[in-house]
């Protein structure tokens, strides 16, 4: 069928995931080298190749699925490593390879295809937004490693494999986001994206360790295959047998702590990994460092933060969907976390003036609202909001990046330049991009028939009617006896979908309040004075010294960008008004993309509940969609077209206090401050007054003062006197001649306890004649035997001998040694006490070793 | 075997008194020429031991053969020693020991 790339062996991937990985190579190492135009033609070729590529595999994923049959292609690198996992239930140890190898099916495919053509695109667009920058080879490299790693998290066949993707993405988000590192707050956004990051990652290993333990594979055929043994219910409370101190507490709190507490398996991993998808994708509470990446470029924000790698965790979810239907309580979590996230940003959203940062908390919310499809079991519904999502969020971010580019004629200030309140009226000057932001804003509000319309209502109508129930019986067979899995609460759907519609109508609400803010109105930048010419001189400092002052700006009228930002965005505009027919179920009956993704979540769909009758809800659950549209884009239309913003003012200074905490974001920033932030700083201030007082006040001052002393002692003996030292050698030297002239009797014992044999050996010396003699025995003449045996035959029985050595000079010294043989020991040994009585009528007990016992 | 007879502890005395001359001379003078020669007393005295109890108790040659490696380094050590007192009068323009106390400090 496929002879070039077989099903097998699909080599394409290798070349998708690996052209990028060139262009990251060939800008970065040779970039600045090259010049702008090589960078230019090598960053778009990589990924415009690699789209191609993608291309391809996608339509040879159609031909080769079946309505029964999931196409899946792999490719197979090499093994990575070999872990072994715990004895399974067959006694068997499994070894678990890790292999390095990528595969593609329907979600995949489909995900490769967002990635390298909305990369494409946006990479097109950064030509030109990013010409005037010195770090322009340098963007291109962080961006082409940006598609690699976004590819090798999306065709990884294994958790692992997905990781190494995932780092990657986070390590070019931490780039692109400080990539003008130059200022404080933008290193310092970066930082924190990286390590809200780091806490998700921590649950994703967690994960993974789980997984080994429990499924023995972490490829996703393998832990689908195993995925039956994550029902088993696993005590996760107390840990050991009990809770340390319980015992000091009244008994009955002790015995609430120490209540053994299951889960199943499922859940655990679902929620470990929900953890990673929460920091990846910035769900609550580890949404925060999301804003705050708006210090990047802002294609990097369209790319990276919200059309590809954010969505990451979602495709997480979804990849490991038949993990999570196992567990409802981890399902639920997902659902509602998500939407109250959703719910949440949209809040902040509504008084933020940087149409950066309005966007960038819609996006939160957005990304909330697929959370919310993904935890109620509608995983190709949250995959279509990540679609949908993925054009017009990106085609709004370049919109917005366009406006700002047209800002900084003016106004380089960033902030400044990002404000709404110095925009308006740009519908006139800027017709393209106003014609696409107004398609998107249309696809984000839920503007009937329009891309975001069908995907978040179809998340809505599944938030309503689907729920997830646990396998099997319900029940979990612990070993302390059967008791029930977590049940969906009756008002879960309700408030979920209650939750949802309420954020949708804030979504069209400060959408619309964007849009008016950026193209209606009357231009507030700066006066607009036809044929401005740029004054003399550098423009940079100009600006700089003119906005110290604040004074009346005066310039040119803004200008629509070239073609290489605005073909971009009419692609997404396009994309944004039209990809909501993929799957137009409410009005058309359209299933294209449920139908293409279906055989993937085959084998979750089994713990899904679906209300009854639940066709015949589409319709009426459509109605307050468009109702709180039509509610919260004509509130904002009244509020800021109509009466001029005006009512925004009186309700701001009517409620100052909640406004302020909106306008601060809730100030959770300030929470993390005080609390996690707060509590590390204390441990690092501890740290650091442990390093001053102890380490280097008690540790290096003592020693310095300890070796200064010694130094100073021996300073009086270095008298710099010839003389002296030569005496001092004289004194050695004499000392020395009378060790030699005095003879030394002094021996070595060589023991053997048991057999009783003892060997004395005495020194050697100048001209040295020894004699020996043991107690009792006549001295003899001295001669040369230097070593004495004696055999002593009884334990505990002691001899002295006697050794005299005489020297060259005729000198004598003598002396005498005790030899002993010890009793051996006996302790340890088996004995037996004779236990008698004696004559005299007192109880006696002899001790006696046991037979075989040595003596 | 003993072809000196008493005479071998004439011959050590002579060295003794020679050895302790040098040994004085060193610790007591000051000049350092003086000094040098002092330590050539020394060396020559224990030459003097050392060919003597050869002489008396060697079944071979190995306390002669000994002194002239002693006289070989000895002359090795007077070029060393000469040349350092040359380079010393240089620096200092004396031949004093006590002159040479920079060690100190």
């Amino acid at each position: 069928m496929n002879p070039i790339f077989p099903a097998g062996d699909f080599t394409l991937l290798a070349i998708i995931i690996a052209l990028p990985l060139v262009g990251a190579f060939v800008n970065g190492v040779f970039g600045k080298r090259l010049g702008k135009e090589a960078v230019t033609l090598m960053a778009l070729s990589s990924v415009g190749a690699s789209f191609l590529a993608s291309v391809y595999t996608f339509f040879a994923l159609r031909a080769a699925q079946t309505a029964e049959q999931a196409a899946r292609f792999h490719w197979h690198g090499w093994e990575w490593m070999r872990l072994s996992s715990r004895t399974d239930a067959m006694g068997a140890g499994s070894n678990v390879p890790i292999e390095l190898a990528f595969s593609v099916d329907a979600l995949s495919g489909t995900m490769i295809l967002v990635i390298t053509g909305v990369g494409l695109l946006i990479h097109l667009y950064s030509t030109q937004y990013m010409r005037q920058d010195e770090g322009y080879h340098r963007f291109f490299a962080y961006l082409n490693l940006f598609v690699f790693s976004m590819l090798v998290l999306v065709l990884g066949d294994s958790l692992p494999v997905l990781f190494v993707g995932w780092e990657g993405v986070g390590v070019c988000s931490y780039l692109l986001i400080g990539f003008w590192f130059h200022e404080d707050a933008n290193a310092a956004a970066g930082k924190k994206a990286f390590i809200a990051n780091r806490i998700g990652d921590f649950g994703l290993l967690v994960a993974m360790g789980l997984l080994v333990y429990y499924c023995g594979a972490l490829d996703w055929k393998g832990i689908e295959a195993a995925s039956s043994s994550l029902a088993q219910p696993v005590k996760y409370w107390p840990i050991g047998t009990h809770v340390p101190l319980a015992a000091a507490l009244p008994e009955s709190a002790a015995n609430w702590l120490n209540a053994p507490r299951y889960a199943s398996a499922a859940t655990l991993v679902s929620l470990a990994l929900f953890l990673g998808a929460a920091g990846k994708s910035a769900q609550l509470p580890l949404y925060v460092w999301l804003p705050d990446a708006m210090a990047g470029p802002t294609p990097v924000s369209a790319l990276i933060h919200a059309a590809t790698m954010v969505t990451a965790g979602i495709y997480l979810c979804a990849r490991l969907a038949g993990v999570f239907v196992l567990s409802p309580a981890a399902m639920f979590t997902v659902a509602l976390i998500g939407a109250a996230t959703a719910l949440f940003a949209a809040t902040i959203a509504l008084v933020q003036n940087d149409i950066k940062k309005v966007l960038a908390y819609s996006t939160v919310s957005q990304l909330g609202y697929m959370f919310l499809g993904v935890g109620v079991g509608a995983f190709s519904a949250g995959f279509f909001h990540v679609l949908t999502h993925a054009f017009f969020k990106a085609c709004l971010f370049l919109g917005a990046g366009s406006v700002i580019y047209a800002m900084h004629a003016r106004i380089h200030d960033t902030e400044r330049s990002q404000d709404m309140r110095h925009m308006g009226g740009m519908r006139a000057f800027m017709p393209i991009t106003f014609a696409t932001f107004v398609a998107a804003w249309g696809a984000i509000v839920g503007f009937p028939l329009l891309s975001g319309f069908f995907s978040k209502d179809e998340i809505l109508f599944k938030a309503y009617t689907s729920s997830v129930v646990a396998p099997g019986d319900g029940k979990l067979h612990t070993a302390r006896g059967v008791i029930d899995a977590f049940v969906w609460p009756s008002w879960g759907p309700t408030v979920l979908y209650g939750m949802g519609v309420v954020a949708a109508a804030l979504t069209a609400f400060y959408m619309t309040r964007l849009v008016i803010g950026i193209f209606f109105g009357s231009f507030k930048g700066w006066t607009v004075v036809p044929h401005w010419k740029e004054p003399e001189g550098d423009p940079h400092a100009h600006e700089h010294a003119h906005h110290a002052v604040e004074e009346a700006l005066e310039g040119p009228a803004p200008k629509e960008s070239p073609w290489q930002m605005t073909l971009p965005l009419v692609v997404l505009g396009l994309l944004s008004v039209f990809a909501g027919a993929l799957n137009a179920h409410a009005l058309f009956h359209s299933h294209v993309l449920d139908t293409w993704l279906e055989p993937v979540f085959a084998h979750a769909q089994s713990g899904i509940k679906l209300v009854e009758n639940e066709e015949a809800l589409a319709i009426p659950l459509l109605i307050p969609s468009v109702v709180v549209f039509l509610l919260g884009a004509g509130v904002a239309y009244w509020m800021y077209l109509m009466a001029g913003g005006e009512p925004a003012r009186k309700l701001a200074s009517a409620a100052p206090r909640l406004y302020q905490l909106l306008y601060d974001k809730w100030r959770v920033d300030e929470l993390y401050e005080e609390t996690i932030i707060g509590a590390v700083d204390s441990l690092a201030d501890f740290a650091a007054a442990f390093d001053r007082i102890v380490v280097d006040g008690v540790l290096a001052r003592l020693t310095a003062l300890l070796v200064r002393a010694s130094g100073g002692l021996l300073r009086l003996l270095q008298t710099g006197r010839v003389h002296v030292y030569a005496l001092s050698m004289v004194v050695g030297l004499g000392g020395l001649g009378w060790f030699f002239v005095a003879p030394h009797a002094t021996a070595s014992l060589e023991r053997n306890d048991g057999a009783g044999a003892y060997v004395l050996t005495a020194a050697p010396g100048l001209g040295y004649q020894y004699r020996w003699y043991a107690e009792g025995e006549q001295p003899q003449d001295f001669g040369q035997q230097h070593t004495y045996e004696l055999t002593i035959d009884k334990a505990g029985d002691t001899r002295k001998v006697k050794l005299e050595v005489k020297n060259a000079f005729g000198r004598v010294d003598a002396k005498e040694y005790v030899v002993n043989r010890a009793k051996p020991d006996l302790s340890g040994l088996p004995l037996t006490i004779d236990v008698g009585q004696g004559a005299d009528g007192q109880l006696r007990g002899d001790v006696r070793p046991q037979p075989g016992a040595p003596q | 075997m003993n072809m000196l007879g008493k005479v071998l502890e004439h011959y050590q005395l002579v060295a003794s008194v020679i050895f302790v001359i040098g040994v004085v001379g060193f610790l007591a003078r000051r000049n350092v020429l003086v000094q040098l020669m002092s330590i050539e007393l020394m060396l020559n005295a224990v030459n003097l031991a050392l060919v003597a109890f050869n002489r008396a108790h060697g079944e071979d040659m190995n306390g002669q053969v000994f002194a002239f490696f002693i006289i070989a380094v000895a002359a090795a050590e007077v070029a060393v020693g000469l040349a350092i007192i040359l380079n010393f009068f240089r620096l200092r323009s004396t031949v004093d020991a006590d002159a040479a106390d920079s060690l100190k400090h």
